[in-house]
C-alpha cells in the first residue's frame, strides 16, 4: 500500500513536471517564433533586393561608360537614385570603402591583386558597391587590392 | 540537457544541424548562411578567418588560404592521391616527421586536422550563439572510404576544436538516417552524392540495427564545380564568337559571367530556357559591349552530358564489386546540389528503374542525418511523449450543405477548437448540428459522426442569434462536440468516441477521394457559395424596401422587385455566373434606395456647415 502510494507519488511528479515543461516549451516557442517572425518580415524581400542590386550595378556600369565618353545625362542619375532610395527605405545600405585603406574581408570581396603604388593589401579601386540589408551583408563589395 | 551538434564537415562546404523539439533542423551560421566554406586563412596582417571571410580573400592571399583540406587529412604525404592534389593546390605541403603531412599558413606549418578544427571551432561558436546554449559534444560525417587513420584524424580535429565526438558516421549512413531508412530490415540503399567537388557513391545495406556499407566507388575530382566551369568556358567562347572579344582576361566581367552562369544553372533545373543578360560586361575600342545570350535547358545537358554519363558508369561499377544489379536496390537516395538537375536525377531514375529520394534539401541531408544521430544520442533521456493527430478534418455541416471544418486534419491532439455560427431563416428557433469527418468540401460527401439539435433559440432576425459550437478532442481520441446560444445560455452536446478510429487504409481511401473530386467539389462549393450570397442579397433587398416604406419611388420599387425576381428564378439553377451577375445587378439596385433617401450633397463645403 505505501509501495503503491509512493508509486503513485512518483508518477505524480513526473506528470507534474511533464506538463510544467510542456507549458513552458510552448511559451518560449511562441517567443521564439515572434522573434523569427520579425526577422523573417525584416528579411522577406531580400530575394528580391539582391536581383535589384544587380541592376543598381548595370546602372553604375553604364554611368561610368556614359561618363567616359561626356554623355552622361542627368535624369539617368535621378532614375538610379530613384531605385537606390527606395531600397534604402527597405533597409538597404551601401558598403563604404575608401581607396588606400586597408583591405577588410568583413565587408570587401578581392576579385583581383594588381601591383600598385599603394602600400600591399590596401584597395586600390571599387569596382562593384557592397551593400547592408538591415545590417546584415548581403553582397561585399568587390575591390582590386594592391600586392 | 545539453544539445549534441550534427556537423557534415564538407570538402567545400559544411553544414550543421541539431533536433530541436524532437526534428532536426539546420543551423545558420554568424553570416546567416546555411553552409559555411570549409576554408581557412591567415591574412597578412596575421588574422585567422575562417569560412566565408576566408574564401573573400582567397585571391589575394592563395598561399594562406586553405581550402580542400578534407583532401589531406589523415593521409601519407606519399600517397598517390596527396602528390597529384600538391600540384595543383596553391598552398606549400611538407612531409611530416610521422609520415604524414603539414601545411604552410601564415608564419606557421599546420597538420590538415588543425585546419579542419578550424572550421569546426567556427561552426561551434555559430551554434552556440544561434541556440544561447554550450556546445560540448558532436556527431561528425566522413565519405564512406575513409580509412581508420583519415577517421582518427577528423575525430582529432573536433577535439581540437573543443568538441567531445561522440561518433564519426559514415556520409551516405547520415542520407539513409535522415530518411529514417535504418528502419527498413535487409533493404540496400545507393546513395549517389554529387557535391561541389567530388562525387561519391556508396552501397549500404541496412541489417539488424546496423546500417553496412556494402561498397563505394566515385571520383574525388568530379563535381558541381566542373559543371560551371563548363558553362563558363562555352559563354567566353560565345562571346569571342559574337563580339570579338575575350571577357576570361577581365576579372570584373568573369566575377559577374560567373554568378549569371550559376543563376542561370539554377533557373535551369525548373525552366526550360533562361537569359543570360549582363549590360556593359567590359568595353573596346568602339566603346561598350553588352552579354545577352539565351541558353536552353537543352544546351546546358549537352555541355555537361559526359559527365553525367559518368557518373552513371561509376555506379554501375560499384555495383559491380558488390555483385548487385540496378533492380536489386532497394532506395535510392540523391545528396548533393547538383542533383537539383533534372537531367541528374533523370539519368538516376533511368539507371535504377525507380524514383530516388529527393525531399529533403540535398545540400542540407547528411548535416540533417548527423542531427538525426545525435537525437539519438540525447533520446536516452526520458522525455518521448508521442502525441496523436487527427487523420482528417472535423466539423459541421453550414448552409447551402457546405463542409465548415472546425479542426484541420493533422491537427495533433488534446485540441480544442470553437467558432461562432448563426441562423439562416427568420425566427429561427433551432438550429441542427451535423458533425463530420473529412476532406470534401461538400457536407453530404463527408462521413456524419453525429447529429443533435439545439433549440430554444429566442425568436430574432437571421444572423443575429450567436451560437457558439466547440470542438474538443481529448489524448484518446474522443471527441466532444457542444453548441450553446449566447443569448439564452442553452445549449446541448454529443460525445462521440470513434472520431480518430480509422484504420490507415480508410483515411488514405477518404484523402484520395478528396484529392479526385478537387475540382468538381470546388465548383459544388463555390455553386453553394454563389446560392448563399444570392439568397441573402434578395433578404437584404426585401428587408431593405420594406424599411423604406413610402420614402421611395415606385419606379424604384419596381426595379429591385423586378431584379429580385431575375435572381430567384436564376439562383437554384446551377450557373454560378448567372447566379452572381443577377446578385450583383440588384446590389447595384439596391443602393438606389439610398441614393434616393439621402440624396449625395454637392460638395464637401456644403455640406459641413
Amino acid at each position: 500500500m505505501t509501495d503503491d502510494l509512493a508509486k503513485c507519488q512518483k508518477e505524480r511528479d513526473e506528470n507534474l513536471e511533464g506538463w510544467k515543461r510542456a507549458k513552458a516549451d510552448l511559451l518560449n516557442y511562441k517567443k521564439d517564433e515572434s522573434k523569427r517572425f520579425e526577422i523573417v518580415a525584416k528579411f522577406s524581400q531580400e530575394g528580391l533586393i539582391r536581383e535589384l542590386i544587380k541592376t543598381l550595378d548595370s546602372f553604375d556600369l553604364a554611368l561610368a561608360a556614359l561618363e567616359k565618353e561626356g554623355k552622361a545625362e542627368k535624369g539617368i542619375y535621378l532614375i538610379r537614385a530613384q531605385i537606390e532610395d527606395t531600397l534604402r527605405q527597405n533597409g538597404l545600405e551601401r558598403v563604404a570603402v575608401s581607396v588606400g585603406q586597408p583591405f577588410d574581408p568583413n565587408l570587401q570581396e578581392a576579385i583581383v591583386s594588381v601591383e600598385s603604388d599603394k602600400p600591399s593589401d590596401t584597395v586600390v579601386e571599387e569596382v562593384e558597391r557592397g551593400y547592408l540589408l538591415h545590417g546584415k551583408l548581403i553582397r561585399p563589395a568587390r575591390v582590386k587590392v594592391a600586392k | 540537457m545539453a544539445k549534441i551538434l550534427g556537423i557534415d564537415l564538407g570538402t567545400t562546404n559544411s553544414a550543421m544541424a541539431i533536433v530541436e523539439g524532437g526534428e532536426p533542423k539546420i543551423l545558420e551560421n554568424h553570416e546567416g548562411a546555411r553552409t559555411t566554406p570549409s576554408v581557412a586563412a591567415v591574412s597578412k596582417a596575421g588574422e585567422r578567418l575562417v569560412g566565408l571571410l576566408a574564401k573573400r580573400q582567397a585571391v589575394v592571399n592563395p598561399k594562406n588560404t586553405i581550402f580542400s583540406v578534407k583532401r589531406l587529412i589523415g593521409r601519407n604525404f606519399d600517397d598517390k592521391e596527396i602528390q597529384r592534389d600538391k600540384s595543383w593546390l596553391p598552398y606549400e605541403i611538407q612531409k611530416s616527421a610521422t609520415g604524414g603531412m603539414e601545411i604552410k599558413m601564415g608564419e606557421r606549418w599546420y597538420k590538415p586536422e588543425e585546419i579542419s578544427a578550424m572550421t569546426l571551432a567556427k561552426l561551434k561558436a555559430d551554434a552556440e550563439m544561434k541556440t544561447g546554449e554550450k556546445i560540448e559534444e558532436a556527431v561528425i560525417t566522413v565519405p564512406a572510404y575513409f580509412d581508420d587513420s583519415q577517421r582518427q584524424a577528423t575525430k582529432n580535429a573536433g577535439e581540437i576544436a573543443g568538441l567531445k565526438v561522440r561518433r564519426i558516421i559514415n556520409e551516405p549512413t547520415a542520407a539513409a538516417l535522415a530518411y529514417g531508412l535504418n528502419r527498413k530490415k535487409n533493404e540496400k540503399i545507393v546513395v549517389y552524392d554529387f557535391g561541389g567537388g567530388t562525387f561519391d557513391i556508396s552501397v549500404l545495406e541496412v541489417g539488424d540495427d546496423v546500417v553496412e556499407v556494402k561498397g563505394t566507388g566515385g571520383d574525388t575530382h568530379l563535381g558541381g564545380d566542373d559543371f560551371d566551369k563548363r558553362i563558363i568556358e562555352y559563354l567566353v567562347v560565345e562571346y569571342k564568337k559574337q563580339e570579338g572579344i575575350d571577357i576570361s582576361k577581365d576579372p570584373l566581367a568573369l566575377q559577374r559571367l560567373k554568378e549569371a552562369a550559376e543563376r542561370a544553372k539554377h533557373e535551369l533545373s525548373t525552366a526550360m530556357e533562361t537569359e543570360i543578360n549582363l549590360p556593359y560586361v567590359t568595353s573596346d575600342a568602339s566603346g561598350p559591349k553588352h552579354f545577352l545570350m539565351k541558353m536552353t535547358r537543352a544546351k546546358l545537358e549537352e555541355l555537361v552530358r559526359d559527365y553525367i554519363d559518368r557518373s552513371i558508369d561509376l555506379t554501375g561499377q560499384a555495383l559491380n564489386e558488390v555483385k548487385l544489379k540496378p533492380s536489386e536496390i532497394d532506395e535510392v537516395i540523391l545528396v548533393g546540389g547538383q542533383t537539383r538537375m533534372p537531367a541528374i536525377s533523370g539519368a538516376v531514375k533511368k539507371f535504377f528503374g525507380k524514383e530516388p529520394h529527393k525531399g529533403i534539401n540535398p545540400d542540407e541531408v547528411v548535416a540533417i542525418g548527423a542531427a538525426v544521430q545525435a537525437g539519438i544520442f540525447q533520446g536516452d533521456v526520458k522525455d518521448i511523449l508521442l502525441l496523436d493527430v487527427t487523420p482528417l478534418s472535423l466539423g459541421i455541416e453550414t448552409l447551402g450543405g457546405v463542409f465548415t471544418a472546425l479542426i484541420e486534419k493533422n491537427t495533433t491532439i488534446p485540441t480544442s477548437k470553437s467558432q461562432i455560427f448563426s441562423t439562416a431563416a427568420e425566427n429561427q428557433t433551432s438550429v441542427e448540428i451535423h458533425i463530420l469527418q473529412g476532406e470534401r468540401p461538400m457536407a453530404a460527401d463527408n462521413k456524419t459522426l453525429g447529429r443533435f439539435i439545439l433549440d430554444g433559440i429566442p425568436p430574432s432576425p437571421r444572423g443575429i442569434p450567436q451560437i457558439e459550437v466547440q470542438f474538443d478532442i481529448d489524448a484518446n481520441g474522443i471527441l466532444n462536440v457542444s453548441a450553446k446560444d449566447k443569448a439564452s445560455g442553452k445549449s446541448q452536446s454529443v460525445r462521440i468516441e470513434a472520431s480518430t478510429q480509422l484504420s490507415k487504409d480508410e483515411v488514405d481511401k477518404l484523402k484520395q477521394e478528396a484529392a479526385v473530386h478537387a475540382e468538381d467539389d470546388k465548383k459544388k462549393k463555390e455553386l453553394a457559395e454563389a446560392r448563399n450570397m444570392g439568397e441573402q442579397t434578395i433578404y437584404l433587398a426585401e428587408k431593405s424596401l420594406k424599411e423604406a416604406g413610402d420614402k421611395i419611388s415606385v419606379e424604384i420599387k419596381d426595379a429591385i422587385n423586378a431584379k429580385i425576381g431575375e435572381l430567384k428564378t436564376v439562383k437554384d439553377g446551377s450557373d454560378i455566373e448567372v447566379i452572381k451577375s443577377k446578385t450583383a445587378e440588384l446590389s447595384m439596385e439596391i443602393q438606389k434606395i439610398g441614393q434616393s433617401i439621402h440624396p449625395p450633397h454637392d460638395n464637401a463645403d456644403e455640406a459641413s456647415k
